[in-house]
């Protein structure tokens, strides 16, 4: 049973190009093991920590793609407990998701198509209609832009 | 017969959604006008909520870092579920605060 996980882990922000290379490294090897892949590798490079872990502001990102069998994930974050290179990871299992969520778009392409064409409409709306229907969209919630303000937090202290 | 009551009245209703704008919700609490909600991602179509997008979950976490109850943002059951565990998973890595001061 093979399975879509994302493991993302974060770093020091002085960590090197070397010690990264040798964490990836440790995550192919676990992964191939048990006979998975990794699809693809993102370094989201440093970035700010919404808070302190292991007494670090900032934080090199990693994120992984792996698909392989679930028995993968406990070896990879026994490996990951015991590293000090990486003050955080999680392994998500996400092909489940991202499979209700085509699941749930295919749905609606269908639904809109018959519906069209039960109007004699074309399956699939054209350029025009789609920009009608954005100028008519003027229910939007404007309010809700109050994020949490993390930089200015950091400024402060 | 009540039901068929019901009925009539629901397909009525359909047609005329904008005059619930400013029709028994907004009149009720002292003239106080209250928007319409919607929910987000149903208006935007979103199937997905992805936990490693920060501009996607900020909106819904207000200056304390408290998750947005459905009330105020009036996201939809089940996109709120949805939301929650993107938000809970988000703050594992650190992209937003359990809490802030």
């Amino acid at each position: 049973m093979v399975r879509q996980y994302e493991l993302i882990y974060i770093t020091p922000p002085e960590t090197t190009e070397e010690v990264l290379a040798d964490i990836h490294q440790q995550v192919l090897t676990v992964v191939e093991r048990f006979g998975g892949n990794i699809e693809k590798t993102e370094n989201w490079g440093r970035r700010k920590l919404a808070y302190e872990i292991a007494r670090h502001r900032d934080g090199v990102y990693v994120l992984e793609v792996i698909n392989g069998p679930g028995v993968l994930t406990t070896e990879l974050d026994r490996r990951l407990r015991v590293l000090d290179t990486v003050i955080r990871h999680i392994v998500v299992r996400v092909d489940e998701e991202l499979g209700v969520a085509e699941r749930a778009r295919t749905r609606r392409k269908e639904s809109m198509a018959t519906r069209r064409i039960k109007r004699g409409l074309p399956p699939e709306p054209t350029e025009g209609e789609r920009r009608r229907h954005a100028e008519d969209d003027d229910d939007m919630d404007g309010g809700m832009e109050t994020g949490f303000r993390q930089d200015r937090d950091r400024g402060e202290r | 017969m009540s039901e068929m009551d019901r009925d009539s009245r629901g397909g009525g209703g359909r047609g005329g959604s904008k005059d619930k704008k400013d029709g028994e919700k907004g009149g009720r609490r002292g003239g106080f006008f209250r928007r319409r909600r919607v929910c987000k991602f149903c208006v935007e179509k979103i199937d997905y909520i992805n936990y490693k997008d920060v501009k996607v979950l900020a909106p819904f976490i207000p200056e304390r870092g408290k998750i947005q109850p459905r009330r105020i943002s009036g996201v939809c059951a089940t996109h709120q579920r949805a939301l929650q565990t993107a938000i809970k998973r988000a703050r594992q890595i650190a992209l937003v605060p359990y809490v802030t001061e």
